[in-house]
């Protein structure tokens, strides 16, 4: 009994033990399985993100090359496309405090001596005030313009809150040339004064502002113009000047410049708006277009126009015909000359010494209403025809003009127009006649603009003659640049101020073209109240002020326009001399 | 029944074969995108460095600095008139005065006339037209150079080579009477 039990009791251990034995060897090979299956899973999550990462192609549609290299500005160019302004990585000086984490100090090294580190880098940095900003811990910009070669030097500081963001900044290589045409861009882009305004449209559309957009001007007759306007402008002490190079055949503006100027790079507050005293002292901010936005009254640079239309109808024919030259008497004015000279002169010798009184004759026979006409032929009784925004309107006599009036614009008087005015008006005169729209687009030769015929191409070669007979005999003689064939007209009138003319300040100009036989292009120089230096021997009249910018200029920009200098060619003038005893 | 078994594993490794080949080719194709816009990413920053180093380059070559190195530096002004020429003739007029025994540079024509009986001067060596001395030409000191171009670079450019071109000459007085 008791072995029956104990043997029993033994085989159903053994049963149960190999029942045990079963259950674990079951539950390993499930655990096996398990581990195999995540193994395999994780297998082949990584075979799938292999292949994944294989054959997506989500890098390559993130920017394409042409996207990327798109600008994010236009670029303006000039005529020869050399550039002008365009969009520029910049790099900007950016201080993070938190770039070492949220706690702490932001810098490795005092905030002093990273001042005087960065001042050293930007002499122009106020040292005191950055270590302020920097102990301070507020986030801001250090600087808005570092060149890669600072970029550089900041990182040798080795502070990692400097940090060095690259900026898309709006960039003038020429720096303050051209500033007027060109105008400048707000931060927030938003182009401002000159073409970034006008074409600001073009420079901001993703579909045009791949192309540079070229302008008509040539940068190296724009940076002669300027330079010789400085000097000019300098030497007699004047306020401001003006000029403009303009093509006569087509009305293309190839350099148009008025000082002072600004800095499109740095545009600053008293660039745009002038505090009240200098408001007061008559002064007009650097932004400000002298050419196309001011009006001046150009005095006798009027003259060859009044001429040119005398001529046109028939008024004058006769060029030795001897006018009276003595003061004109008109209610109670009296138009005189500023040197009288002598009882009486022909049409040539008025020009040529700028008479008033036998202008105003001419005039007086030529009638109110063909003068008017001309002059409205030639755009003075509107804006100037330009792109740019600032375009100054005239003080045009209106309707019905007086005696008087026809006489004082005869002139250059009661009239004030703008330097384009009269740039445009001189092209007309010598190019056979034909007036065209001034432009700053370059033209192709079939969208040069047909124009509209102000003058018989006759009296176009006509006035060639006397234009180069001034510079010859006459007040413009030191404009003659030997070779250029200059021909041009002095004008220099008194500024209007609170109750009558100011004797004390003049507007000197000298418009003039060349090569005078066969004209290119019109030149117009202009300085707003010129002084008497020892550079223009005590004189604030044009021909000595204004002319010899001209006659600096010319030989300057003719070679790089194609006018060669020769001086075995000039207008013929045989019919013209004799009546001239002058010109010995 | 094995023979369409054997079939069946047989297309099964095909299959596997091409499966491997098109991920193989995708892979490159792949690869090959990335190699090229990793080529665009070079590209864009090197116009990037381009445009910074034209910009920078402009800057400092601006008008006005130019204008000032003309002048402070250098002392250069606009060209006069008298600079200028007309012709080819007017620049010939500039050229140095001849020597002493120079010939005259005006050439002409001479037919000897052969019932003269002199003996034309076939002999009549090359002399410099500035110095008036007799001038050995390279063509002359190498007789075959011709030969030896030829057989070097072939006919074509011993016929452009000017090696050859050198022993062109006017023709002799007696070969122009025959």
């Amino acid at each position: 009994m008791n072995t029956l039990t104990a043997s029993a009791a033994i085989s159903t251990g053994r049963v149960e033990l190999v029942a045990f034995r079963r259950e674990s060897l079951a539950l390993a090979r499930w655990r096996v399985l398990w581990i195999a299956l995540v193994f395999a899973a994780v297998a082949a999550a990584a075979l799938l993100r292999i292949a994944y990462l294989g054959l997506a192609d989500h890098g390559t549609t993130r920017t394409s090359l042409e996207e990327a290299l798109l600008p994010p500005r236009g670029e303006i160019t000039d005529r020869n496309g050399v550039p002008l302004a365009r969009a520029f990585p910049a790099y900007a000086l950016w201080y993070n405090p938190k770039a070492l984490g949220e706690s702490g100090s932001p810098l490795v090294k005092s905030p002093q001596e990273v001042a005087a580190r960065l001042a050293a880098i930007f002499p122009e940095l106020d040292e005191i005030d950055v270590a302020e900003r920097l102990a301070s811990g507020k986030a801001g910009y250090l600087r808005r313009r570092v060149l890669p070669e600072d970029a550089n030097k900041v990182q040798a500081i080795g502070e990692l809150a400097l940090e060095m963001p690259r900026e898309n900044d709006r960039h003038y290589p020429q720096g303050m040339l051209a500033a007027h045409i060109l105008g400048y861009v707000t931060p927030d882009g938003e182009g401002k004064i000159g073409m970034e305004q006008v074409l600001n449209e073009r420079l901001s559309d993703p579909v045009t502002r791949s192309t540079p957009k070229p302008l008509s001007i040539d940068i190296r007759v724009q940076g002669a113009l300027e330079d010789e306007l400085r000097r000019g402008m300098l030497a007699v002490n004047a306020m401001g000047a003006a000029g403009i190079v303009l093509d006569v055949d087509t009305g293309e503006v190839l350099a148009l410049a008025s000082l002072p100027e600004f800095d499109p790079n740095a545009v600053q507050s008293e660039d745009l708006i002038l505090s009240d005293e200098a408001h007061k002292r008559g002064e007009t901010p650097r932004a400000f277009n002298r050419v196309t936005n001011q009006v001046y009254e150009l005095g006798s640079t009027f003259k060859p126009l009044t001429i040119a239309a005398a001529i046109d109808a028939g008024v004058v024919r006769d060029f030795g015909k001897e006018w009276n030259a003595m003061p004109v008497q008109v209610g109670r004015f009296t138009i005189k000359d500023l040197h009288p000279l002598g009882a009486s002169l022909n049409v040539p010798q008025a020009l040529i010494h700028s008479s008033n009184t036998v202008t105003a004759r001419v005039a007086d026979e030529l009638g109110p209403e063909r003068l008017r006409r001309t002059m409205m032929d030639l755009g003075m009784n509107e804006r100037p025809y330009i792109e740019l925004p600032a375009r100054g309107f005239p003080l045009w006599p209106g309707k019905d003009w007086a005696r008087l009036t026809n006489m004082t614009v005869s002139y250059g008087h009661g009239i004030a127009v703008t330097p384009l005015h009269l740039a445009s008006a001189y092209a007309a005169i010598v190019n056979g006649g034909i007036w065209r729209p001034t432009t700053v687009h370059k033209l192709a030769a079939h969208e040069v603009p047909r124009g509209r015929r102000v003058f018989k191409a006759s009296t176009s070669s006509r006035m060639r003659q006397l234009l180069r007979m001034i510079t010859l005999y006459g007040t413009g003689r030191k404009a003659d640049a030997p070779g250029f064939r200059v021909g041009g007209k002095t004008g220099s009138a008194e500024k209007p101020g609170a109750g009558g003319y100011k004797r004390s300040s003049l507007v000197s100009t000298f418009a003039a073209a060349f090569p005078m036989d066969r004209p290119r292009y019109v030149v117009v120089a202009m300085l707003d109240e010129p002084r008497g230096t020892i550079a223009s021997s005590f004189q604030r009249t044009a021909g000595y002020t204004a002319a010899p910018i001209v006659g600096k200029l010319v030989p300057r920009i003719g070679p790089l326009l194609g006018v060669r200098p020769d001086t075995s060619r000039d207008v013929d003038l045989t019919d013209l001399q004799a009546l001239v005893p002058e010109k010995d | 029944m094995s023979g369409s078994r054997l079939h069946q594993i047989g297309w099964l490794a095909v299959l596997a074969i091409c499966g491997s080949l098109f991920l193989a080719l995708s892979f490159r194709v792949h690869a090959v995108k990335s190699e090229v816009l990793l080529a665009e990413r070079q590209i864009i920053a090197l116009e990037r460095e381009t445009l910074m180093l034209e910009t920078e380059f402009e800057a400092r070559a601006n008008q006005r600095q130019l204008a000032e190195w003309n002048e402070v530096d250098f002392g250069y002004q606009a060209p006069r008139a008298d600079q200028f020429f007309e012709s080819e003739l007017q620049l010939a007029s500039l050229s140095a005065p001849l020597g002493p025994a120079a010939p005259s540079p005006i050439r002409v024509a001479r037919a000897d006339n052969a019932t003269d009986g002199a003996a034309p001067s076939a002999s009549r060596t090359m002399v410099s037209p500035v110095s008036g001395r007799p001038v050995t030409m390279a063509s002359a000191a190498m007789p075959g150079a011709t030969a030896t171009v030829a057989e070097a670079f072939g006919e074509l450019l011993a016929e452009a080579s000017p090696v050859r071109s050198a022993q062109a000459r006017t023709l002799l007085s007696a070969e122009a009477a025959e």
